[in-house]
């Protein structure tokens, strides 16, 4: 790892330069909000963000991904990978596509993802805005970044670019950088460890024993049914989520209906008919039938099933949920403190 | 590169990817109305290969402009070089496959998920439990046992369809009733006036025989059906780790990462859909 | 493939629906029509054919003396889809079944006129069985013409049961919500692609509910976040969905 320090006033040059011959993707402002978008000019990058609504898996994972293109009974695969960088990525965000990164990995490679993921450079950037729902201080803290390619930190005077692998060393040369020193590293460390504090929320337990007591309250059905009375069934808390990854497949026609495209589309487990069959003749089977089962899926998914290949929660603390759920029962913390609590 | 799993690979920017969502071609060499509402395929790869599969796989399989639904394997892989499926009309992707007849195409991904454990089946009693369409995964490991019946001990076969219409096989239950090899018993929840069999429901069949308790035990049909054969099963003594059970479950992508067949911390598609009833009694929303 | 007869009928409706479709722009609509065969569409042709693949009934159905037209259409076609929110759920029109004086509201001295009696406004389905429909008001094109491929092939429709918040979200509009607003898109049915909250705009649920609606969450976050009076909250979805609400008449 090489440490490189930018003066501020050479850092728009950089991203001038960087924009200028690369695909750069970072966060953007989106009316108030802000999104993962193409940068095209410098002052369109916003480092300042506190989250965006939604997570960059965006560019891995689209939110509706061509699979097979067919025409008749021939057909190929769209595998069709394009170069770019992920800028300004929080590192909660860089904890999650790692896990995203083991998920579409394991057992069976989905390289529909992989390839993606392999042509991204990930520049990661440090927090300097926290969101009013954040509790990444306090979730799966035990779980550390890692899979970026560089690690960006606005320092008083400049920024620390921390190059990890050759993919982010490679773009040092597209600015006036300078060796880094300790004094820089040590500034940057202390600017990234006190954001963890700033969380507006928290989890109050460590991460194994919040696993062991949600997985134990499983059969609380009263718990579940309180905690899911106002919810809309909208999917909106899995669609924004970094490390949710369903997806349903469906397939089209084209216009001159001989020619088409199976695709797969972001998916929601909170939605009625994720989990449901047809038996036949008009008759279903849904294997989590009440709005109280899906959101007990949800939470069981993020804090205790996945642990064990994820080595913590499938959560990062982003609080993107919390705020996508307009009837605000969504929040993890909310969920799991309160959980925590019962006897 | 090529994978196991669909044998395809795609070149993009003098790279190869393998690709999991690309199916293989398959041609249908007969089909038979099995049923009014089950039609049963013969198939083989277009390529004429011989698939390699373990009894009690899945695969995918799909229509192009219509989609996939996941089918549970319902040959042995002892026979040819051609494997059986049934498929039920119950949505958009089964009404159009059932539409298909000879020398029509479907598309198939797999073999997945994991089968009957053969290693633990070898050698021991074997008592395959199989209600309606349940007969269908379960003729993969019923024709695997009949094909190398030196390699097991006592087998036991029990049937039970909704009335005698909605029987399947029919060559199989002639041959089945008729040979030495297995102690078949059928019976219908309701009969007609030709059925001279047994009448009732499916757990009335462990009156007709015996079963030892250390038999290896297979089920599969509907949820409703585990419940009371489980009950029996405890009566005679049968340990739970000697129990397989064969599930269902909504697949789309049946390579464990779309999340619709996820019970708890397990991928139906992957870690089954054969698992071993010790593995998932406890696993809420299995059963 | 031998081209699909199809042919639109109205019912109560503005016929915006039918205005709609001729907006899919030239070049697709002509190449659609190298599928399908219209035999009967009043805003643009008026020959009559007899049979039917694919019927589209617009509008809803308002009048007893209606049933037998619609009993003669379902006779002569292989599918009948409800084309529209007035036709797939009674649509606006139904809000008038929570009304006493609206006659005299909207036609003043006129109201008693007999062409103008109706009864309640109910969807299509109320007289007839409807196989599918195309919700939406106006209905969304592409949906539209997604619905006649999926038909064209055999295939039943994949017409969506999850609310508009899914496609509000894949779509990163910003929340009506967040942006110290109201919106139904929690409880709309999907298939729009979240067009109304895309520019800026609440979605008023015109293409119905999910199946499973909550209604009264849907109350409470109308009045705490969307700081709507209790009796607007109660009343808000009523403009598309009054068939649809547990309080339906």
């Amino acid at each position: 790892m090489n440490l490189y320090f930018i003066k501020s006033q050479d850092f728009n040059d950089f991203v001038k330069s960087l924009v200028g011959s690369k695909k750069v993707i970072g966060p953007k402002a989106k009316k108030h909000k802000f999104v993962f978008d193409r940068i095209e000019l410098p002052e369109d990058l916003r480092l300042d963000y506190d989250t965006t609504i939604l997570p960059p898996k965006k560019e891995f994972f689209p939110t509706t991904q061509k699979l097979v293109e067919f025409k008749g009974n021939h057909y190929n695969g769209c595998i069709n990978p394009e170069e770019k960088i992920l800028f300004g990525v929080h590192f909660y965000d860089v904890k999650a596509i790692d896990m995203t990164d083991h998920l579409f990995r394991e057992k069976n490679e989905d390289w529909n993802y992989l390839a993606n993921r392999e042509a991204t450079t990930i520049v990661a950037s440090n927090v300097q805005t926290v969101s009013n729902r954040a509790f990444y201080g306090s979730v799966g803290t035990e779980v550390k970044p890692k899979g970026h390619d560089a690690y960006l930190t606005k320092l008083k005077d400049g920024y620390l670019y921390e190059a990890i692998t050759n993919k982010g060393e490679a773009l040092v040369k597209f600015g006036k950088f300078d060796k880094g020193t300790d004094s820089h590293r040590k500034e940057a460390e202390e600017i990234n460890n006190a954001v963890l504090k700033k969380c507006p929320e928290s989890l109050k337990y460590g991460t194994k024993e919040i696993a062991d007591k949600v997985r134990k309250s499983f059969d609380k059905k009263e718990v579940w049914e309180n905690a899911a009375h106002d919810c809309f069934s909208c999917g909106s808390c899995n669609v924004v989520c970094p490390t949710c990854y369903c997806f349903d497949v469906q397939d089209d026609w084209n216009l001159d209906q001989t020619s088409g495209l199976r695709s797969r589309y972001w998916d929601a487990c909170l939605t009625e008919d994720f989990s449901k069959i047809s038996l036949g003749a008009g008759a279903t089977e849904n294997f989590r039938e009440h709005s109280a089962d899906r959101f007990r899926h949800r939470i069981m998914r993020k804090a205790t099933y996945l642990n064990e290949k994820l080595g913590g929660p499938a959560c990062v603390g982003c609080g993107r949920c919390s705020s996508a759920c307009t009837a605000d029962i969504a929040d993890p913390t909310k969920v799991i403190n309160k959980i925590m609590e019962l006897r | 590169m090529s994978c196991d799993k669909c044998a395809c690979s795609e070149n993009k920017n003098g790279q190869n990817y393998s690709n999991i969502f690309l199916p293989k071609e398959a041609k249908i060499l007969r089909a038979i109305q099995a049923t009014q509402s089950e039609r049963h395929f013969t198939l083989q790869l277009a390529n004429k290969e011989k698939m390699k599969f373990e009894p009690g796989q899945i695969l995918e399989v799909s229509l192009f402009g219509y989609g996939e639904i996941p089918i549970g394997l319902a040959s042995s892989p002892t026979r040819e070089n051609t494997f059986d499926i049934v498929i039920r009309t119950v949505g958009r992707v089964s009404a159009a496959i059932n539409k298909l007849n000879e020398g029509d195409s479907m598309f198939i991904r797999g073999p997945m998920g994991h089968g009957f454990d053969l290693p633990l089946l070898r050698n021991q009693n074997i008592l395959v439990i199989a209600g309606g369409i349940g007969l269908c995964p379960t003729r993969s490991l019923i024709q695997y046992i009949m094909d190398r019946r030196s390699e097991f001990k006592k087998f036991s076969l029990f049937y039970g369809a909704k009335d005698p219409s909605q029987q399947m096989f029919h060559e199989d239950l002639k041959n089945w009733r008729g040979s030495s090899d297995v102690s078949f018993y059928e019976t219908v929840d309701k009969g007609d006036g030709s059925w001279k069999g047994n009448v009732g429901v499916i757990t009335t069949l462990f009156n007709k025989t015996q079963i030892e308790p250390d038999t290896r035990v297979i089920i599969c049909g509907p949820p409703i059906m585990f419940k009371f054969v489980i009950k029996e099963l405890d009566k005679i003594g049968v340990s739970r780790k000697n129990i397989y059970v064969d599930l269902e479950r909504r697949m789309k992508c049946g390579v464990g990462k779309c999340g619709h067949c996820q019970i708890n911390n397990k991928y139906v598609c992957v870690d089954g859909p054969v698992f071993s009833y010790a593995d998932i009694e406890n696993l809420e929303e299995a059963l | 493939m031998s081209k699909a007869k199809v042919a639109f009928f109205d019912f109560t409706s503005c016929e915006g629906c039918q205005i709609e479709l001729t907006n899919y722009g030239d070049a697709a609509f002509l190449e659609l029509l190298n599928h399908i065969e219209i035999v009967e569409f009043r805003e643009a042709m008026s020959e009559k054919a007899a049979q039917y693949d694919i019927a589209f009934i617009e509008g809803s159905y308002t009048r007893e003396a209606d049933r037998k037209r619609l009993e003669d259409i379902r006779k002569r076609a292989g599918v009948v889809i409800a084309y529209g929110a007035c036709a797939a759920t009674g649509g606006i029109n139904a809000l008038k079944n929570h009304q006493k004086d609206y006659s005299e509201a909207v036609y003043q001295k006129d109201s008693k006129m007999p062409h103008l009696a109706s009864e309640k406004a109910l969807p299509i389905s109320a007289a007839i069985k409807v196989d599918y429909a195309v919700y939406g008001c106006p209905m969304d094109k592409y949906e539209f013409v997604r619905i006649v491929s999926h038909l064209l092939h055999g295939k039943t429709p994949v017409i969506p049961n999850y609310p508009v918040c899914m496609e509000c979200k894949r779509n990163e509009n910003v929340c009506r919500y967040e942006s110290n607003d109201h919106c139904m898109g929690q409880v709309a049915r999907a298939g729009c692609n979240a067009k109304c909250p895309g520019d800026g705009i609440p979605c008023e649920a015109c293409r119905g509910f999910v199946d499973q609606p909550n209604e009264q969450a849907l109350k409470k976050v109308l009045m705490e976040k969307g700081h709507l009076s209790e009796e607007r909250a109660q009343n808000k979805s009523r403009m598309f969905t009054a068939n649809l609400r547990s309080d339906s008449k």
